[in-house]
């Protein structure tokens, strides 16, 4: 079997080096940060280390949920301040928990069509700058007094002062919440919990799973490979720069796990914040190009990008993305998914995960949703997010896209076979999959 | 017509009139441009003042003008002041006030023209870019100042730090302005201000854009726009003229100034009196006494050496270029390698000017160190609007650290500043040069070793150079360009515009032990321990060299510098100059006990904390070795500076013989900016010239066969007189 790749001119597009910073829990290490400030940080690393001349980039790619009201196109901002010269454009993509891997997607498809060769590509989020807003009704009466001329019109505006107006919006969980359902992330992750019935323990013992798998990988040195220190802005005389994800929990337990309460469905639900992914802070920089044009710089690439697929589901439902952008993936580049050496499926929710590798196993599944004959086909458990995931290492949504195909690029040096697969659900009913392949060197 | 007989008239002078651009765009309006085809940026010198004049002639017979708008010939380029350069060459305290007067009737006429001055017209002055002095004062005579709001703006009178003072009005027109108290501060420290400052401090009415300044201020000359003065009011009777109050401000002001300057600048007492006299004064007479101070001060020593100073630090700016003029690459990504103190401090001071920098060291304890001493600098200038926001991010964006050496293979240029041991230099370079380009300088920050060591072997040696800083990095002004066998004229113009890039002031020394700076300080600090040894009084010691003009006593300095540092200079200048470098063994001996001066709390003198965290002398360091001998405990102060100066200003006369330096000029520049040699002397060898090289010499002979020096090894040799010293 000969998959043909993505490729420009005879080559295939590669993901040439990529590097990240520690990932940090919102309102942490990390809350003295700018969030431009944070990606140029790792997109200045990563320039350094590859020794790439930055005036030859066709562009710079930002992907980020939430970028800060005052830097509306946070790429440009990021690729000025990483010392990208200001004739290299910059832009900003979001496709909400995938915009990271929004960013490759777009590099691939520019590079594919001839439109730029080189791309520096960022996933970058810093939730601990997600504001509190002033609700409507505020901002309209600051509108009424900015256009009172006379006293008495200010003080009959100042008589339509209501204490509700006081009551803020907040940014992180009204962003978290799907408008065109009413359902925040963790209720669609119970109807799946339930749906494909995953008990409270399931789920729990898969958090502590992942854990106890980021410590590992991290004990190891496997995480190590992909992360450069930071000191954090902020940071007081003496404090040593983070190196390592700082939400591995080394002392979880399943006693600890089964303690927490219900946070979205009180009281019956499965979800709780131990098995869900934490709110964290992150940037991921990636060099997306040709194999030729990386060699030519005198790199040597990490993955080959063999395809890279999107896919919309039922937004309710929006945990089961993965499998179908999966499928997509797997069948345009010709493989199966015993094919692949290791798989990474963001960890949003532990029961959402469980319930994506009951539905890549399930043949109904496969014939009533993915239009197949049969089961998409059942993932090692061993080979399932080998090194953790977001439960453990948090998922900065808008880095976590170029995080996973960080993370599997490097776990494919060492695997058996040379195929790895990321791939992550999308509020709003979407999945993102990337196939990667290891470089030959 | 104003009198200017007698002033240097620069060789390129243009003709009559060719200064002075007058145009008037509309009806009433007269824009008045300096604009001197012989000068990059126009300076107050004898042909500006001449077209000045005609032109001035020219519009007070000009009955349709009601607006005037003075400005430069781009909104960036206004003046540089009074031509220094006309100053350093006058000798006759007449010219001197001849040249004063000119400038005063000038701007007196610009005055009489204004409505301020009981005119008709109104005169606004539209600048930008550097506005010092003599262009400030000719701002200053005008109705409104509207400055350019640009981040290469700088407004101020500076010329007290040129041992004069601003003769041009500055000192009357300044007070009444914006009140004694903030004019003795603008002019006693001679501080350039940025414009949000200048703008708050009242020395300028308005801020504008570059590109809306002369259409700005032609609008407020017309009266079209509105542009307040903020008036003294009631303060100026409270304060300004208030003689219990100026008396209280005065006798303060007057304790400070003694303080800083221990009475050696007399320009400063002399702003002091004219500034505070100011509003009290008709201006008439207050400009006359700016004409007396300035003819008892610009012909002195000490306005000389400052301006002669001042003068070779702008000449050090042509080593950044090549043989035929053209500018040295600049260096926009460089690296250092080691995160001490030292290297820390020089990849901060790049990032802040606008460098992309690189900074690696094996240990996260230093990178982390030297990171959160950055981001504390860059906070300072943040909060006193040196940098702004977004310059303030950039700057600390600019800062990478790394804990190995990848990631430099882009560097213009990688200093080391390792541990001064030469098999680490080497290694450090070896592994660099297979990672960098075969153009990207190598620069060593050694202090010690010879560069032409460092570079055999390597690479391409023709890029390798000493950039040797001194501490701490970001005050001392100095940087010594140290030239190896193998370095190349390109590499040095090279590292000289890295230098000048930094705001340091260059000096290219040859590769000799100690270079310059560190050679003529040795037997300079060692003649103070030995001193001490043969019995003299340690506070008599460091007073004889304070009271000379250094900045700071010898052993006070040796104390700052730390004991170890030193003692390893000391023992490296002994190894290649023998005999007469020999140390004494006191500094070892302390350092072996880890008394190693301010930085470990005991040196040869104890260090208490006093206010604001800064070391405080508390008494001799109570382990410090008794006296061996009573040989010099009757030194009269004169006897006790001889031994230390001339001692220096032996070891300057050698490093002449020995071309280590290429000029005397330069030897005075790196003798003040490297050592602190006393600035109103103007140097090491302008001092040695005006006491006499010969008197110099016969003083070395008896000092070397003086008891306190024959009866020693090696003494004298020190005090050897050389072929320099005539």
């Amino acid at each position: 079997m000969s998959p043909s790749p993505l490729s420009r001119a005879g080559s295939p597009i590669v993901v040439a080096a990529g590097l990240r910073l520690p990932q940090a829990r919102a309102g942490g290490r990390y809350a003295g940060e700018d969030a431009a400030g944070l990606g140029a940080r790792a997109a200045r690393e990563l320039l350094a280390r590859t020794g790439l001349d930055p005036a030859e980039l066709a562009e710079v790619i930002v992907g980020c949920v939430g970028p800060p009201h005052d830097q509306a196109n946070v790429g440009r901002v990021l690729a000025l301040r990483a010392g990208v010269p200001r004739q290299v454009p910059a832009y900003t993509v979001g496709r909400n928990c995938a915009s990271g891997m929004q960013a490759v997607s777009e590099a691939v498809t520019r590079i594919e069509a001839g439109r730029g060769e080189l791309f520096l590509c960022v996933g970058l989020e810093l939730m601990s700058a997600y504001p509190l807003i002033y609700n409507r009704r505020a901002t309209a009466f600051f509108a009424r007094l900015a256009a009172a001329r006379t006293l008495g019109a200010r003080l009959g505006v100042f008589a339509s002062f209501r204490p509700a107006m006081l009551a803020p919006r907040i940014a992180l969980s009204e962003g978290l919440t799907d408008p065109t359902n009413g359902l925040i992330m963790g209720k669609t992750a119970e109807i799946l919990a339930r749906e494909f019935a995953i008990s409270r323990e399931t789920a729990d013992r898969y958090a502590l799973q992942s854990h106890q798998r980021a410590r590992a990988a991290r004990d190891s040195g496997r995480l190590a490979r992909e992360i450069v220190p930071h000191l954090p802005q902020g940071a007081r005389a003496g404090e040593q720069p983070l190196v390592h994800d700082d939400g591995i929990r080394d002392e979880q337990s399943l006693e600890a796990l089964a303690k927490l309460k219900p946070y979205f469905e009180k009281p019956d639900g499965r979800v709780t914040v131990g098995n869900s992914c934490g709110i964290t802070d992150g940037a991921t920089a990636l060099v997306v190009t040709t194999e030729a044009r990386a060699r030519a710089h005198g790199l040597k690439p990490l993955a080959i990008v063999r395809s890279l697929a999107w896919a919309g589901c039922d937004p309710a439902r929006m945990g089961l993305g993965p499998v179908y952008a999966s499928a997509k993936a797997l069948a345009e580049s010709e493989l199966r998914v015993a094919d692949l050496a290791t798989v990474e499926i963001n960890e949003a929710f532990a029961a959402q995960v469980l319930a994506c590798a009951k539905a890549f196993a399930s043949a109904k599944f496969g014939c009533d949703e993915l239009g197949r004959g049969d089961a998409l086909g059942e993932l090692d458990p061993e080979r399932l997010n080998p090194n953790g995931g977001a439960i453990a290492l948090g998922h900065p949504v808008g880095a976590s896209g170029a995080r996973l195909i960080l993370t599997v690029a490097h776990t494919l040096t060492t695997s058996d076979s040379p195929y790895g697969l990321a791939a992550l659900c999308i509020g709003g009913g979407q999945g993102g999959a990337c196939v990667l392949e290891r470089c030959a060197s | 017509m104003i009198d200017l007989s007698g002033l240097p008239l620069p060789p390129d002078a243009p003709p009559a009139g060719s200064c002075v651009r007058v145009t008037r765009p509309e009806p009433g309006l007269v824009v008045l441009a300096l604009d001197p085809p012989h000068r990059s940026l126009a300076v107050f010198d004898a042909p500006l003042l001449r077209d000045l004049d005609l032109a001035l002639t020219e519009l007070e017979s000009d009955a349709e003008m009601r607006a005037l708008v003075i400005t430069g010939r781009e909104p960036l380029s206004f003046a540089a002041g009074a031509d220094v350069k006309t100053i350093a060459a006058v000798r006759e305290a007449e010219i001197a006030a001849r040249f004063v007067r000119a400038g005063q009737q000038l701007f007196e006429r610009i005055h009489r023209l204004s409505q301020t001055g009981g005119g008709r017209v109104r005169v606004v002055a539209a600048v930008g870019g550097p506005v010092p002095g003599g262009a400030c004062e000719i701002c200053l005579a005008c109705d409104r100042i509207v400055l350019a709001n640009h981040p290469k703006t700088r407004i101020g009178l500076p010329e007290v730090r040129l041992g004069i003072i601003p003769g041009w009005g500055g000192s009357q027109r300044l007070p009444r302005r914006i009140g004694v108290p903030a004019a003795l501060g603008a002019i006693l420290q001679g501080k350039l201000h940025v414009p949000y400052v200048a703008h708050k401090l009242g020395i300028v009415d308005r801020l504008a854009a570059p590109e809306d300044l002369v259409r700005i201020a032609s609008a407020i000359a017309l009266g079209k726009q509105p542009c307040a003065r903020r008036e003294r009011g009631a303060w100026s009777w409270l304060v300004d003229r208030n003689p219990l109050a100026l008396a209280l401000i005065r006798s303060q002001a007057k304790k400070q100034v003694l303080a800083e300057t221990k009475g050696r600048y007399p320009a400063a007492l002399e702003a002091l009196d004219l500034v505070s006299r100011g509003p009290s004064t008709p201006l008439t007479r207050g400009l006359e006494r700016e004409v007396d101070a300035v003819r008892r001060l610009a012909t002195g020593s000490v306005a000389q050496s400052l301006i002669s100073l001042f003068l070779l630090s702008e000449e050090a700016k042509r080593l950044g270029k090549r043989a035929d003029g053209s500018s040295a690459p600049a260096i926009r990504r460089g690296g250092v390698i080691g995160a001490g103190v030292m290297g820390g401090a020089i990849a901060s001071l790049m990032a802040e000017s606008r460098i992309d920098v690189r900074l690696s060291d094996l240990s996260r304890d230093a990178l982390g160190a030297a990171e959160l001493a950055h981001r504390s600098d860059v906070a300072k200038a943040l909060a006193k609007r040196r940098l702004e926001r977004s310059q303030a991010d950039l700057a600390l964006d600019r800062f990478e650290v790394s804990g190995d050496l990848e990631g430099f293979a882009r560097c213009d240029l990688v200093l080391e500043a390792v541990a001064e041991r030469i098999e680490v230099k080497r290694k450090v370079f070896g592994e660099l040069a297979r990672r960098v380009r075969p153009d990207c300088l190598l620069a060593t920050n050694t202090s010690s070793l010879s560069v032409t060591a460092i570079a055999e072997g390597l690479p391409h040696p023709e890029r390798v150079v000493g950039v040797h800083f001194f501490n701490p990095v970001k005050k001392m002004p100095l940087v010594e360009i140290v030239r190896g066998r193998a370095t190349s004229d390109e590499t040095v113009a090279r590292a000289s515009a890295f230098a000048l890039a930094l705001g340091k002031t260059p000096v290219v020394v040859a590769d000799v032990a100690g270079f310059l700076v560190n050679r003529i300080l040795g037997p300079y600090l060692d003649e103070a321990v030995r001193l001490y040894e043969q019995g003299a009084d340690p506070a008599a010691i460091d007073a004889a060299a304070v009271d000379f003009g250094m900045p700071m006593g010898p052993l006070e300095l040796i104390d700052e510098v730390g004991l170890d540092i030193a003692a390893h200079a000391g023992s490296s200048l002994v190894a290649a100059y023998g005999a007469r470098m020999r140390t004494s063994g006191l500094l070892t001996g302390l350092v072996a006990a880890k008394e190693l001066g301010k930085k470990s709390g005991r040196g040869i003198w104890a260090w208490e904390k006093g206010k604001g965290g800064r070391a405080r002398k508390a008494g001799l360091n109570p382990k410090l070795p008794k006296p061996s001998s009573s040989l010099d405990a009757r030194l009269s102060r004169d006897e006790l500076t001889d031994r230390m100066i001339l001692a220096f200003v032996a070891e300057a006369a050698r490093c002449l013989d020995e071309r280590v330096v290429a000029s005397e000029r330069e030897l005075d520049l790196a003798s003040v900016f490297g050592t602190g040699f006393a600035p109103f002397e103007g140097g090491v060898w302008s001092h040695a010239r005006r006491r006499g090289l010969a008197a110099i010499a016969r003083r070395l002979g008896e000092l070397a066969a003086s008891p306190g020096v024959a009866q020693r090894e090696g003494g004298r040799e020190r005090y050897a007189a050389c072929p320099a010293l005539g």
